[in-house]
């Protein structure tokens, strides 16, 4: 049987070491083995990065990266590359936490006996294409799950609309009158019907989510408008119930950064759960203030005084499918997907849910949300890792677009952060990535466009817009957009001519993709 | 004054009955196609004042008409409504830019889809009840 020899990279700065694992390789048949023996992790990180290697033997002692962190360092560069680290004799702790971090086995030098290090390696990496195939097999079928569901939902809709459709056509009566037991009866008809839209709504907003085609526009968004609406849409559901509805929000609170409609959602999610679980004379509030543990932050909260949760049940609640089981309320009460969809979002939203609760005496559940901040709008954006020939971003901001929804020292102290920010990251590499991104024949073409202020804006579009003629393939390439329609329609509207075609052309690129399916992407904080 | 004429293209024969049904009762003329090739013939025949059009269809989808129709100087007046069981923005977002002027998940709500109607061919826009749906508002767009 001839295989190709496993493409082992030895890191280990120490000469004795070395030589006595390499000895262990010599003794083997001819060809089985190719060995890389590099000193330093600096090395080995680009070495790893060049592809090829089978395998990694990492000490957990080099000079230049501390303990776990050599094994970081290599699975951030080379993540499908099997790693063994190698310990001394008193280091079996830090050992079982490289396991635990994914190393695929640890060795303890001098203590390898002969014949022992092939088999540690032949058995490492059948073990890990073993996980990855099993991985992958999982992935796909998660996703042909979601697919599935996804694809169902979408037919249901057909079916439930003819039915939605003539049972409102008797109800209101367009085919003749209706005595009153008729008429009771299609009103649990219509009633069932819009529990099973609810159903289908949820059931399509979590496949979207696995599906990664959950859309968030992240924007200025003001926390009592989200509230008053909140409370407006169901205080005559709590009415019908006895319930009273009631919100409280800390004066002069400041905007989150959120998408509105987003925000809406986890609202009337929260408040409907919390009527649901409420009796008649209970008590629902909405309440929003600083968060006292983080400035960065608001807290919104949901209580009530209904049934509670029992104290086992305040985590599991968020998972997909849990329902909180009470005797008390018997009856269908959906797919208890509107948790999960609460946690999903405010988690994609950069915040926090948890819920606390005293059985018997009600619940409160709360989530946080970070303070609108032109800085915060767009750190995720530069959370990924330094941006590369590839990978460029693209952010248009509303700074400077003279629709004066900002105040001026508002406007003033953002154009700061913005800038702070683009020099911190790549505006001035624009110079450089261009050309790269054109060599390396780059798919995707990520993009910053800040609008600081009129002239600022101006003189970083101009350069952009100079470069990115040039690379007529940059422009047919992918173009990834952090912004938010609104925004680019309203620097579309008051920006001059040469640049309102650069975004024209932009826009129309991103049109493409969208139609494509291919997601709009919206880097948040999850 | 006759009445306003809406072409209902919809390949679902119980949904297309639904509506035809909702909008006579509101005094509008419906006439009917069940596909790309029939919508574009009978938006011809008849010069309706409205269409409503579903996105799913056999022989070319709702985008694919839209697109048809936008050619034809007599037919790209004409005003449309998609009706659709596909969700999302980005359905949303093309569905405007081909030119409709409301775009509306299914199943639509009787007065969401009345309203949508009356407020492009005119007539009273108020709605005759307010119902409380469970869960978000649907995202809608009106221009």
């Amino acid at each position: 049987m001839s295989e190709k020899p496993l493409q082992v990279l030895l890191v280990e700065d120490n000469a004795g070491d070395a030589r006595l694992l390499r000895e262990m390789f010599s003794k083997e048949k001819a060809g089985s083995f190719e060995l890389t023996h590099l000193l330093r992790m600096t090395d080995a990180v680009i070495h790893l990065a060049r592809g090829g290697v089978d395998i990694a033997l990492l000490d957990l002692g080099l000079p230049d990266a501390h303990g776990l962190d050599s094994m970081r360092r290599a699975q951030q560069v080379a993540p499908n590359v099997p790693v063994i680290v190698l310990t001394g004799l008193d280091d079996e702790t830090l050992a079982a936490e490289a396991m635990k971090e994914g190393a695929q086995d640890y060795l303890i030098k001098g203590q390898i006996e002969n014949r022992a290090l092939p088999r540690a390696l032949r058995h490492a990496v059948e073990r890990h294409r073993m996980q990855t195939e099993t991985e992958l097999i999982r992935t796909n079928q998660m996703q042909f799950k979601d697919e599935f569901l996804s694809h169902v939902s979408h037919e249901l809709r057909s079916p439930l609309t003819a039915i939605y459709g003539f049972v409102t056509i008797l109800l209101d009566r367009l085919a003749g009158d209706l005595n009153v037991d008729q008429h009771e009866y299609l009103e649990i008809v219509l009633r069932n019907i819009k529990q099973l839209q609810s159903m289908i709504n949820d059931l399509l907003e979590v496949t979207g989510m696995q599906t990664g085609k959950l859309q968030i526009e992240l924007q200025r968004t003001s926390v009592s408008d989200a509230v008053e609406y909140t409370v407006g849409t169901l205080v005559a559901t709590a009415a019908a119930k006895g319930v009273a509805l009631s919100s409280d929000i800390e004066p002069a609170l400041t905007s989150v950064c959120a998408d509105p409609t987003r925000l809406r959602q986890i609202l009337i999610i929260l408040v409907d759960n919390a009527i649901k679980f409420t009796p008649a004379n209970g008590v629902v509030k909405v309440q929003a203030r600083k968060f006292e543990e983080d400035p960065n932050f608001l807290t919104l909260e949901v209580s009530d005084s209904g049934c509670g949760i029992s104290p086992d049940m305040t985590e599991r609640i968020f998972e997909r499918l849990v329902q909180a089981t009470d005797p008390a309320l018997a009856g269908r009460r959906g797919l208890g997907l509107g948790l999960y969809i609460c946690k999903e979002l405010v988690t994609r939203l950069g915040g926090r849910i948890w819920a606390e609760s005293v059985p018997g005496r009600g619940s409160v559940f709360f989530f946080t949300l970070p303070v609108f901040s032109l800085s915060n709008l767009l750190a995720p954006a530069f959370r990924r890792e330094k941006p590369t020939a590839s990978s460029l971003t693209l952010v248009v901001t509303e700074i400077g677009s003279q629709t004066g929804w900002l105040s001026n020292e508002v406007r003033a102290e953002q154009s700061r952060g913005v800038r702070d920010l683009l020099q911190q990251c790549l505006h001035s590499d624009l110079d450089v990535l261009l050309p790269k991104m054109s060599a390396a024949g780059a798919v995707e073409l990520f993009f910053i466009v800040a609008m600081t202020d009129r002239i600022g804006g101006e003189a970083i579009t101009k350069r952009i817009q100079e470069q990115f003629n040039d690379f007529e393939h940059v422009q047919r390439a992918g173009l990834t957009l952090l912004t938010s329609y609104r925004s680019l329609e309203a620097i579309k509207r008051n920006t001059n001519e040469p640049m309102k075609d650069f975004l024209e052309k932009a826009a129309t690129q991103i049109q493409e993709l969208m139609n494509e399916e291919m997601s709009l992407r919206m880097v948040t904080n999850g | 004054m006759g009445n306003k004429k809406i072409l209902i293209v919809e390949d679902d024969g119980d949904v297309r009955r639904g509506y035809h049904v909702r909008l006579k009762a509101n005094n509008y003329d419906t006439f009917f196609a069940v596909d790309a090739i029939g919508s574009l013939r009978e938006a011809r025949a008849h010069q309706p004042d409205l269409i409503i059009l579903d996105l799913g269809l056999p022989g070319g989808d709702g985008f694919v008409v839209m697109e048809r129709l936008k050619t034809n100087p007599q037919l790209a007046v004409i005003p449309i409504i998609v009706v659709t069981g596909r969700s999302g923005l980005a359905n949303q977002t093309r569905a405007m830019e081909a030119g409709a002027s409301a775009f509306l998940e299914k199943p639509v709500d009787n007065d969401d889809l009345l309203a949508a109607i009356r407020r492009i061919l005119g007539g009273p826009v108020q709605l005759e009840k307010a119902e409380f749906l469970p869960g978000p508002k649907r995202r809608r767009v009106l221009l």
